[in-house]
């Protein structure tokens, strides 16, 4: 008998939120690091908002246009030239991230093929988002562990917290979030046992509130390419149900089909509300996601905001 | 059981198979135990758990499979046996075991072994002791009964032998022993056949013991012996016998030659009713005559082989008449009588010419074993010294008196000196009567022969007296005159009738005995060993014997030898068992079975009272558990692979083994690859080259890779080409550069290798294609081209000589001197004092030539073979270079016409050396050989 293709990282009752939660404690001090070095290696291409407004950072000189508050005059570059020029500010709006990591058991999923479990995958996605973020003065909170918060070590203070605090076994209250906040759900969003929707219900609760939402989906390649075969008997993690094939390599296309399936109501869903997909796998490189992440968040801050 | 003969070590096991249904439940209910895999999107996984039937049950196949298993297992452990073995002791006591281990046990011999170590077994078990009695042998039987064991290891040692079983020694051992020991039970391993009255006495013995008596008889069925082969004129005739007559027995019989080949084979039938039946081979006589064994195939007695000697092969006689055959009064021809006698037993080759030289060189040339002269009285020298030649090498002449030997009674090749004239007894001018021949005496090959009294010699030739002429006389007259004479001359005999060959003489060639002693004379060739050569009996030892199966084999150590006593013929025993006798020259055959013998099966009627018969058990005892279980264990395995099946695992062990049949696949082309193309593309490239090459002798230079130097060997070897075919009969091809780590150098007698300071030094593959290449007869010439840099003149040494060291280390370098002022290279063309190419005063270097006879007034030095290294470092290329316009491309230095046209001068002798080899150094010689040979 050849070793499981997949299996669930920490070995421990999963069903233990404390001993998980500690489990996970553990893992991110490592994540924090490595959350970071991926967030160096696209905060090489981070800018501002380019856009004039309220900030510490220069943008442009303009002539004085009537009417405007002196104060805003550069005196020390209107003095080399007969024209009054005004120094615009970058904007410089703080925004509130909301983060969200799944936290379930299936997230605990590790197969042959992937280097890290999907968990561990999202924590680093999550917190070298922070980092990014802090580095640029958004208030960052984390659902169901702490609010937002502006800080310059923010990921730390984040990662801080979520070593103290306990594994969540739903999706947390999400009356803290705000209009006009940003939401970042990661997950493998297959915790819907209801077989009519791709979608938990409470996302569709956050998407009642005027939030953008970016969705990222982290996937196992094992879960989309489904290399099984032969007599298996698959277990969920979650709810520990069984189902077994008596040839599973005879059911691999219609799987596929149905695995692609559910990604795409998944982007339907975003599509929707405005929101963003980003699909990533446990086996590509976590700055490939962040990077498209922060795209997505960098995009007009209005654009399918309700 | 079940009237097969099969039997269960253990029966009962076999009520484990009632389990079977259980099992066949049990495995039904127990489906191959799946994979297990954490799976997180099972959700999606569970729309399509309605399309797939999962298997809760075991497919009926694997669980037939492993009922069968269960089934094989449980059979293996129950031990089924084939042809189990019945009890045979039925008493209680001490046993006495009586076994016939003659040849007639042959084939049966393992069944009998087999019975017999049952009943050891069955003795063992109860606790009862055994006596042995081997009837071929019945003295050696014990008097005190043995355990068991013992007995047993004695069996183990027991072989049958080729001979009959001692019944009547038997019979008194066996009153012995009955008188010594109260035996409860006797049981006889009988071959079934009778050897007449003594098995008949045996028989009554046992049944007068009035002790129960267990006999186990053979099937006879298939026994059959082989009487004694005649070899008659025409073919060869034997006789197959058998026992019981009672079904059709086909048999083949073959003939082998001395090294064991068949030669013929004859298939015969005896039908039913039949005893016996007669076949004969038909192939010529030369052929016969190679036939040394005859046997009945898959016989494996010693009864059904007939081993052949001298004795039956038909001989090739030659005869020469003195007087011309005439064909129009043959009975007068002194050859008609001869001829009749001599033709039922051997071949005759009559001498169809007068002329004694022809005819002796025909009869010879054919190769005759006997030359029989009748009436010949001198020969020419040639012819006597041939016929002598052909006596000593082991011919046989029989010589007949007639007037011409009479008249010249000191001719040669006569066994005996002879009186001049005849005598004439009888006549009408004589007192005597014709006289009668005298019995036949000791130490006489006719000694055995019944004394013929119907003869009557009325006249002879006469032997001078002497002392040895009753040694030599095999047969005389009643007065004691010799009539036959005989001597020994080298390995052959002279045998000397003093009568003639027709009936003008005696009525000798009228009688049958005439027939026997001619027959007996003409065994004597070629078989010199065995003939009676004294009065002593003659001993000769064991070379081969017949085995108990009737394969000849090595005499064991026991075998004594055969003692031959004139006109006693020996009978087998176990000491002189069946099988030949004598050395490898000369030998007797010792066979089994005697003249027109019969074999009558055992008759054990007179038993009937106390007797119980038993059978030998045809076939071994085979236990069928290894087997099963070894069918159990494939089917295991054919389990194992079908689940690995199910737990789709096959599917990835095949994409592995694929995997790694690539793998090794691409290795090994990889590997070949790098050197086979390369050996490909050479041989394709090479193989023009090659042929060309072979074609026409050229000369070839070692390329080194500056093509500065390569360009001026090539023209040098140019100009040597274009000197050397203008001035001698040598015409080469043109010059080659030749690759010398790649290229064939097999075709060139001669390699120049110029020293290239900046070329690589050849590796050591490539040295060792070098030295094959000069160990095989090449020469190679290095040129160091360097005599200018070593300005001090010689005994410097400079870079190329350097060079030239390295390149040389790894070969096999005989010492080298400057060529000697008698070297053959100073005179295998032109005559020459030194070795100039462009520079001169550099030495050549040759291989030092044998200095042992330095003889002062020898024009050259002797010496085989051509040094296979020359060493130069005067730049003979560059001497030699010319371009297109035959120009020369450098100047020599010292610049002189004539140190170039000595430069090519050294070529020519450099190349007649390497081609001619040391043919002119024998050269000189030839005015010696001329004188020697007087011319």
């Amino acid at each position: 008998m050849s070793p499981a293709i997949g299996s669930q990282v920490n070995a421990d009752k999963a069903s233990d939120v404390l001993v998980r939660s500690r489990a996970r404690a553990a893992l991110i001090p490592d994540l924090l690091v490595e959350a970071q070095r991926v967030a160096n290696n696209v905060f090489a291409g981070w800018h501002g908002r380019r856009r004039r407004g309220i900030g510490e950072n220069f943008w442009q000189f303009r002539p004085y246009v009537e009417g405007e508050n002196y104060a805003a005059i550069d005196w020390r570059k209107s003095a080399r030239d007969d024209i009054v020029y005004v120094r615009d500010r970058e904007w410089q709006a703080s925004h509130t991230v909301w983060l969200w990591v799944d936290e379930s058991p299936s997230m605990l999923f590790k197969s042959g093929e992937a280097a890290v479990s999907k968990q561990s995958r999202a924590l680093v996605l999550a917190l070298a988002m922070a980092e990014l973020l802090a580095r640029s003065g958004e208030r960052i909170g984390w659902l169901g562990v702490t609010p937002p918060i502006v800080h310059r070590h923010a990921a730390e203070r984040l990662a801080a917290a979520l070593m103290v605090s306990k594994t969540q076994s739903t999706f947390p209250d999400t009356s803290l979030i705000s209009d006009h906040s940003e939401v970042i759900l990661i997950s493998d969003f297959l915790g819907a046992d209801d077989q009519e929707h791709a979608l938990d219900p409470a996302f569709q609760a956050v998407a009642e509130k005027h939030v953008r939402g970016h969705l990222v989906q982290i996937i196992d390649p094992a879960e989309e390419v489904f290399p099984y075969s032969g007599r298996v008997e698959f277990r969920d993690p979650e709810t520990k149900s069984q189902i077994s094939f008596g040839s599973a390599q005879s059911i691999r296309a219609d799987y596929q089909a149905l695995f692609a399936a559910h990604c795409t109501e998944l982007s339907e869903f975003a599509k929707r509300t405005g929101w963003s997909h980003t699909l990533h796998h446990t086996d590509q490189l976590a700055s490939k996601a962040l990077q498209s992440l922060h795209v997505d968040l960098s995009a007009s801050p209005m654009r399918g905001v309700r | 059981m079940f009237g097969l003969p099969l039997a269960f070590a253990s029966p009962w096991i076999l009520l484990a198979l009632l389990t079977l249904p259980l099992i066949w439940l049990l495995l039904r209910l127990t489906p191959p135990k799946p994979q297990d895999e954490v799976f997180p999107p099972l959700a999606i996984l569970r729309k399509l758990a309605a399309k797939e039937e999962t298997p809760a049950q075991s497919p009926w196949w694997l669980t037939l499979l492993r009922l069968l298993m269960a089934g094989l297992v449980i059979l293996a452990m129950a031990g089924p046996i084939w042809n189990p073995r019945d009890a045979v002791l039925q008493k209680e006591g001490p046993v006495l075991l009586i076994i016939d281990d003659g040849w007639a046990s042959g084939k049966i011999w393992d069944q009998v072994k087999q019975m017999a170590s049952t009943i050891t077994g069955e003795a063992e078990k109860s606790n009862r002791v055994v006596s042995l009695m081997l009837t071929t042998d019945p003295a050696t039987a014990s008097e005190k009964p043995l355990s068991s064991s013992e007995v047993n290891s004695k069996l183990e040692a027991a072989f049958n032998h080729a001979i009959r079983p001692d019944h009547q020694g038997s019979a008194a051992k066996l009153n012995e022993l009955l008188a010594a020991i109260q035996f409860g039970e006797i049981v006889f391993l009988s071959d079934g056949v009778s050897t007449g009255d003594a098995s008949e006495g045996f028989v009554t013995a046992l049944g007068n013991s009035s002790i129960p008596v267990t006999i186990a008889e053979p099937e006879l069925g298939e026994l059959a012996i082989l009487n004694p082969i005649e070899n008659q004129p025409g073919k060869m005739i034997g006789t197959v016998s058998r026992a019981i007559d009672t079904s059709t027995l086909p048999l083949r019989v073959i003939a082998y030659d001395k090294d064991g080949l068949p030669i013929a084979r004859v298939s015969s039938i005896l039908s039913e009713g039949q005893k016996s039946v007669e076949f004969s081979f038909d192939q010529p006589v030369e052929l016969r005559n190679q036939i040394t064994r005859v046997e009945i195939e898959n016989a494996s007695t010693a009864g059904a082989v007939q081993l052949l000697d001298e004795g039956n092969r038909r001989r090739i006689v030659g005869l020469i008449s003195g007087q011309s055959s005439d064909i129009s009064q043959p009975l007068l021809s002194p050859l008609y009588y001869i001829n009749r006698a001599l033709s039922p037993f051997s071949d005759l080759r009559i001498a169809d010419t007068s002329n004694i030289e022809e005819a002796a060189n025909d009869l010879i040339a054919q190769n005759v074993s006997v030359i029989v002269m009748a009436d010949i009285g001198t020969m020419p020298n040639e012819t006597e010294s041939k016929i002598t030649k052909f006596v000593e090498e082991g011919g046989l002449v029989i010589r007949f008196a007639g007037p011409r030997l009479a008249a010249n009674p000191n001719g040669p090749l006569l066994p005996v000196d002879l009186i001049e004239g005849d005598r004439f007894i009888g006549g009408a001018l004589s007192w005597e009567e014709p006289k009668a021949i005298a019995a036949f005496e000791p130490g006489s090959p006719f000694f055995g022969l019944p004394t013929p009294n119907d003869i009557s010699v009325s006249r002879q030739v006469l032997a001078e007296q002497n002392t040895e002429l009753s040694s030599k006389t095999w047969a005389r007259l009643e007065d004691g005159t010799p009539l036959v004479t005989a001597d020994q001359l080298g390995a052959g005999w002279i045998v000397l009738f003093h009568v003639n060959s027709d009936n003008n003489w005696s009525n000798l060639p009228l009688s049958g005995s005439f027939v026997d002693m001619l027959r007996l004379t003409v065994n004597l060739s070629r078989s010199t060993n065995t003939a009676t050569s004294g009065d002593t009996a003659l001993r000769l030892p064991a070379m081969e014997i017949l085995d108990g199966t009737g394969a000849l084999t090595p005499p064991p150590a026991q075998v004594k030898p055969l003692v031959i006593e004139a006109g006693l013929w020996p009978v087998p025993t176990l000491e002189t068992p069946p099988g030949l006798y004598g050395t490898a020259d000369g030998f007797v055959a010792l066979n089994l079975i005697r003249e027109k013998e019969e074999i009558n099966p055992l008759d054990t009627q007179e038993l009937s009272s106390t007797l119980t018969k038993a059978q030998y058990q045809g076939g071994a005892s085979f236990a069928f558990t290894p087997w099963l279980l070894g069918a159990a264990t494939l089917l295991f395995l054919l389990d194992c692979i079908a689940v690995l099946w199910f737990a789709g695992m096959l599917g990835k062990f095949r994409f592995a083994g694929a995997t790694a049949a690539l793998v090794l696949a691409a290795g090994l082309i990889a590997s070949q690859s790098t050197f086979a193309p390369t050996a490909f593309a050479q041989s394709k490239t090479n193989e023009s080259v090659d042929f060309s090459a072979a074609l026409t002798t050229r000369f070839a230079y070692v390329k080194t890779g500056s093509s500065q130097t390569d360009n001026v060997s090539a023209a040098g070897l140019l100009g040597l080409t274009r000197f050397i075919g203008s001035r001698t009969a040598l015409e080469p091809g043109d010059p080659i550069g030749v690759d010398i780590a790649n290229d064939e150098l097999a075709f060139y007698p001669f390699l120049y290798w110029p020293i290239d300071l900046d070329a690589p030094v050849p590796d050591e593959e490539t040295m060792a294609r070098v030295d094959a290449y000069m160990k095989q007869g090449g020469s190679i010439l290095f040129d160091t081209k360097d005599q200018i840099n070593s300005a001090l003149g010689s005994g410097s040494s400079t870079n190329g000589n350097a060079k030239l060291r390295e390149i040389l280390a790894s070969l096999d370098i005989p010492p080298l001197e400057p060529v000697p002022s008698d070297h053959v290279l100073t005179k295998s063309f032109f005559l020459l004092d030194s070795f100039p190419g462009r520079y001169q005063g550099g030495d050549l270097w040759v291989e030092q030539t044998g200095r042992i006879e330095e003889l002062v007034d020898r024009p050259a030095r002797s010496g085989d073979g051509v040094s296979t290294i020359m060493i130069t470092s005067n730049d003979f290329a560059g001497a030699w270079a010319i371009d297109n316009q035959n120009r020369s491309l450098f100047a020599t230095i010292p610049a002189s016409t004539g140190q170039r046209e000595y430069a090519f001068r050294v070529g020519v002798n450099i190349v007649m050396y390497t081609i001619t080899g040391n043919y002119k150094a024998d050269q000189v010689h030839i005015p010696a050989l001329l004188e020697r040979l007087g011319q």
